[in-house]
């Protein structure tokens, strides 16, 4: 949106204006004054002017294609609604009213909802990981706030913990809460979610500042270096030292500068030490029959760790050319600490360029990074580290919005498995018929997709920003492509296996009535509990080139090449349907067409 | 001095990309070989080798791994370690858990040092007190050899350090390509440069039986990914129809191979063309071998509930296959992960080393029963090594590490390299000199030392040695340092 269009099309809602998160946010972009004056009545949200830059050409979706192109990057799918809608407001004032919509339930909720709070000793949910994986599912599916869900989910692969890693009591309940944690901070401040992240029951337990203690020279006893090392490495700043543009900055003998030593690891160390899970509202419960194994509570896993002053380090701590003196007490060494991070020149690009990764393209140009590190840097009112500048940015760039890139060689991101999953559900309307969203852990590349969200195998999460496969074009040309680290050989083949059940059936659930699982059930209700509705596509059936238009539209944003469009008509009337077929021939051919679209390469690079 | 020399493999990558194939064995325009393969075609069918990196990844502690036993220095070790298990409070293996798995060298180390495997790891040391298996001390990267005030000195240029030490994804990577992170040739590809001549598909030769890993890629080799259940076979472009109509069935099979003018859809398509003509031949090997009627299961049986077993398990299986698909030299690499145990160390690490230790014990015995065991060799690789000194309940990332090779061709029941003194003090004295702060060992072996020593058994000439293990320049007779030689010894 320009200038111009914002006077003649802004409109506020006064009941959201007087909410306190969004003064604040009006007030930091200096418009407050402005949209007062401006509230009446139209067609537009209004709110987008604070997030469009000058440099930006391409405010509006000229076509339904520009508009479900913008969609697939900015949440998981697009609904002809929501193609309506950002043609009609334009990117950035659709993209505002997102970042305002109110959060949907939390992860945390939902499994409580669903009984996974409950101690007995024949369901143990507490030792299960399974509640977990439906939660994420269900969050991701069905959420009302896909947007921000989104971006937590972007924001998950570089503040990564993962499930598979969390084997403690209340596994599933300390991952939802670091999930609903991402979530909150989604489109807040890089900062408060840096803090938040680092006193995180989840990460404490993942990289092991729970139970860190200070040095003790009579044991030989040292800090523990894990989260050290890794907020430095993956969470902030990365090894080498970048210009705004996210390039390398280098020597006069053009080496690389790295951004820190072993010893500001081992200094740094000492400010995580201290800390442990917050268990003074625990209730211990004893659950099996003798009342000998006893459980505590959930509330530690809501609440950030504890500090306790006597573990935690005394000794100075100097790192990154921040000083620590000696005796500075837990809280303030942290602040010291996290601030120095925060206000670290790499992170802008460091973080930008992986964020335009997951969202946009593998390869931005070192320009793009460079405008999206300015955003970071300055929301544009003096606010470094606002997530809602640095994502609007993101997905507001000429890069990512110009049709330019559609006719580029090396243009997009390969869709990662677990997005095309969610596309799918989302786009056909899929609904767990009891409510229960029982989709387990898909990681399995031959037979599943490979992936599945919040279950990396590491904190280096699925795949590395910097992965060139080898021996390929991308190897010759030095890009990189980093979804291609979890392609394989099974992987390529799993993948298809695997939708092509699921397009047609859904996801096979046993007992779907209840929230556990009970092993060797008769239970009548076993059964594809999990399906999409396709009720648009399935009246659309007769007519093969509606519905291969519609596929191109929604899944694809208009990116399959007309020639294949053809041929995905021709192959779906060679068995013929009229009104009168079967409704089990209309799905057949309803999931031909989705099958098709979601194998082809076109689908798969997402420009 | 440079860190690596990128340009023989850039050279070679601009010659051999263009004509690259899927299967069929397409040599080099260079003139690289294996050695021992002109007397390999005349030796016929028997005529095998294979090499099997078991990648542990995380960076296993070394030190609860290969554990010093002789009383003085247990005693330092657990002193250290803060005591043994939960009653010490500490992080050390008590030693009379130890005796078990005792290693009895046929010629003692000096000094009276002795070792023995963690507890768990009863097959390897068994494999090792009968011969078939080696301990290689304190591997790890390095450009050049290096002492501790060399380490500590700040002149990079004469010394030079490996790069991003203590980090997980860039040591992982200089362990298996000599360059960090964002490297796309391996040494275990540029075996497979060597030896895809020599297989009939030249596909098979770098066998990954887990995820992608820089490894297994050559300037020509691929990596040629499979699952634990074999290859993937697309279903909906193999059967006869999808959803009843053949029609639909027949497109998606084109147009899944259908090469695209974008990169990255190109690569991606290009993958499932070699998945899909891959996935027919392994298919037939697997069954030709094993089940059909001339062929027959393997009988030895590897442990269940063992990812890394389940792996093991599948390279023998192809190996078993090989006369099927052709293949007479083939570099595989299989993994274990969850080593990085900066908590819970001593809970967490026995199930670990009990796998990796029943596996490979499985797998050599796999190999005897195919009367191959001379003809394969495992070795154990990881991220790094971790420091002596506990965090409280693990260790912290380190550098060095102690190694196993097992196999008949290797010259086991010994030990090869220097063993580390156990300290972690910082003083000039000579016991503090091999580790780098906490008892982070400087490695004593380099990881190139360690790869030509394995190179040379599969049958790489000395020249062409120093063409895929870059930094080995530096070490050896060559470079005047007879201290650390290219060939350990630990391979006839």
């Amino acid at each position: 949106m320009t200038e111009d269009a914002f006077d003649d099309s802004a409109a506020v809602d006064t009941a959201q204006a007087n909410s306190p998160q969004w003064a604040r946010h009006a007030a930091l972009a200096g418009l407050s004054a402005l949209l007062a004056a401006c509230a009446a009545p139209g067609a537009r949200y209004g709110r987008g002017a604070a997030l469009q830059r000058p440099s930006q050409h391409y405010t509006d979706a000229s076509t339904p294609e520009a508009a479900a192109r913008f969609l697939l990057q900015a949440q998981f799918s697009a609904s002809d609604a929501e193609i309506a809608a950002v043609q009609k407001q334009g990117y950035a004032d659709w993209l505002a009213q997102q970042f305002d919509a109110p959060l949907g339930q939390t992860g945390w909720d939902w499994l409580n909802a669903r009984g996974y709070g409950t101690i007995a000793n024949d369901t143990r949910y507490f030792d299960h990981f399974y509640p977990g994986d439906y939660m994420i599912w269900n969050q991701l599916m069905a959420s009302p706030d896909p947007v921000r869900k989104r971006l937590a989910l972007a924001l998950s692969e570089f503040f990564v913990v993962s499930l598979t890693g969390l084997d403690l009591a209340w596994r599933s309940h300390v991952m939802a809460h670091y999930w609903d944690t991402v979530v909150q901070h989604a489109v807040g401040n890089f900062r408060d979610l840096l803090e938040d992240v680092t006193l995180n029951p989840a990460m404490g337990h993942y990289l092991n500042t729970k139970g860190n203690q200070k040095e003790n020279p009579a044991t030989g006893r040292v800090p523990d270096e894990n989260y050290a090392r890794e907020v430095m490495q993956l969470f902030s700043i990365g090894l080498h030292q970048l210009n705004p543009d996210g390039t390398e900055k280098v020597n006069a003998a053009g080496a690389r500068l790295e951004t820190y030593v072993q010893n500001d690891v081992v200094q740094l160390a000492r400010v995580f030490t201290g800390y442990d899970f917050d268990q003074r509202q625990n209730v211990v419960t004893p659950f099996d029959p003798e009342g000998k194994r006893k459980v505590g509570n959930t509330n530690f896993a809501k609440l950030r760790m504890s500090q306790t002053a006597n573990r935690h380090s005394d000794l100075p701590v100097q790192f990154l050319g921040t000083s620590i003196p000696v005796n500075t007490p837990g809280p303030q060494a942290l602040k010291l600490a996290l601030d120095t991070l925060f206000n670290h020149p790499n992170v802008g690009p460091f973080f930008g360029r992986q964020m335009i990764q997951r969202l946009v393209t593998s390869n931005p140009s070192p320009a793009y990074v460079a405008r999206v590190s300015a955003a970071f840097a300055d929301n544009g009112a003096g606010v470094r580290g606002d997530l809602r500048a640095v994502f609007a940015a993101i997905l507001l760039d000429d890069e990512a919005r110009s049709p330019a890139g559609l006719q580029q060689a090396q243009f997009g991101r390969l869709r990662e498995p677990m997005l095309r999953f969610v596309q799918w559900g989302r786009t056909f309307g899929a609904t767990s018929a009891q409510g229960s969203w029982k989709i387990g852990d898909l990681s399995n590349p031959a037979t599943q997709l490979g992936q599945s969200p919040l279950r990396p195998p590491s904190v280096f999460n699925f795949f590395r920003p910097g992965y060139v496969p080898p021996s390929t074009q991308m190897a010759t040309t030095g890009a990189v492509a980093p979804e291609f680290q979890i392609v394989t050989e099974s992987s390529v083949a799993g993948y298809l296996n695997f939708m092509q059940n699921v397009i047609r059936n859904g996801i096979y659930v046993n007992d779907p009535d209840l929230p556990n699982n009970v092993s060797n059930s008769k239970n009548p209700k076993n059964g594809y509990d999990i399906k999409a509705s396709y009720t648009p596509e399935l009246a659309l059936a007769t007519d093969a080139k509606a519905l291969v238009a519609r596929m191109n539209l929604l899944l694809c944003a208009g990116q399959l090449p007309a020639a294949l469009q053809g041929q995905m008509v021709t192959a779906l009337n060679a068995t013929p349907l009229t009104a009168a077929s079967p409704p089990d021939k209309r799905l057949d051919r309803v999931a031909a067409a989705v099958f098709l679209a979601m194998a082809a390469p076109q689908y798969l690079v997402q420009k | 001095m440079d860190l690596m020399q990128l340009s023989p493999h850039s050279r070679r990558a601009f010659l051999k990309r263009a004509g690259q194939l899927a299967l069929s064995g397409t040599a080099l325009p260079m003139a690289m070989n294996l050695a021992a393969l002109g007397e390999a075609a005349a030796a016929g069918a028997n005529d095998y080798k294979a090499l099997v990196c078991v990648f542990l990844y995380g960076g296993n502690d070394y030190a609860n791994t290969v554990v010093t036993y002789d009383e003085p220095s247990y005693a330092q070790y657990a002193t250290v370690r803060g005591g043994a298990g939960e009653a010490g409070g500490g992080i050390a293996i008590a030693r009379a858990d130890l005796e078990r798995t005792l290693l009895k060298p046929r010629t003692p180390l000096a000094g009276g040092r002795q070792y023995a495997l963690h507890p768990s790891m009863t097959g390897l040391a068994d494999l090792f007190n009968a011969g078939k298996a080696a301990v290689q001390f304190n591997v790890g990267p390095l450009v050049v050899p290096l002492t501790r005030d060399q380490y500590n000195c700040p002149d990079r240029k004469t010394y030079p350090l490996p790069p991003k030490l203590f980090s997980h994804n860039d040591q992982q990577s200089i362990w298996q390509s000599s360059s960090p992170e964002g490297s796309t040739v391996g040494w275990g590809g540029h075996l497979g440069d060597m030896a895809m001549a020599s297989n009939q598909k030249s596909l098979f030769t770098c066998v990954s039986v887990t995820g992608n890993a820089v490894f297994l890629s050559g300037d020509a080799a691929l990596q040629y990914q499979v699952s634990t259940g074999g290859a993937v076979r697309v279903r909906g472009a193999t059967d006869g129809a999808v959803y009843g109509s053949a029609a639909v069935k027949n497109l998606l099979s084109s147009m899944i191979s259908q090469p695209s003018s974008h990169m990255l859809e190109n690569e991606y398509v290009r993958i499932t063309q070699r998945a899909r003509e891959a996935e027919v031949h392994i298919t037939s090997a697997l069954v030709e071998s094993q089940s059909g009627p001339t062929g027959s299961p393997l009988a030895t049986e590897f442990p269940a509930q063992n990812p890394l077993a389940d792996q093991l398990k599948m390279v023998a299986r192809l190996i078993k296959g090989r006369s099927v698909l052709g293949s007479k030299r083939q570099v595989f690499l299989v993994s274990l992960g969850g080593f990085d145990l900066h908590d819970n160390l001593i809970a967490q690490q026995p199930v670990l080393l009990g796998r990796v230790s029943d596996a490979m014990a499985a797998f050599y015995k796999a190999t005897e029963e195919m009367g191959l065991s001379d003809s394969v060799t495992s070795f154990t690789a990881s991220d790094f090594g971790r420091t002596l000194t506990s965090n409280g309940d693990g260790s912290d990332h380190g550098w060095g590490g102690h190694h196993v090779v097992v196999g008949g061709a290797v010259k086991g029941q010994a030990f090869y390299g220097a063993p580390p003194p156990v300290s972690v003090g910082n003083t000039g004295a000579a016991q503090d000199q091999w580790h780098v702060g906490q008892g982070r060992l400087l490695p004593s072996t380099s990881v190139d030392q360690y790869a030509a020593t394995l190179a040379r058994w599969f049958g790489v000439g000395a020249k062409d040695m120093h063409t895929i293990l870059p930094n080995l320049r530096h070490f050896g007779d060559m470079a005047k340092r007879p201290d650390y030689p290219v060939n350990l010894g630990f391979l006839g």
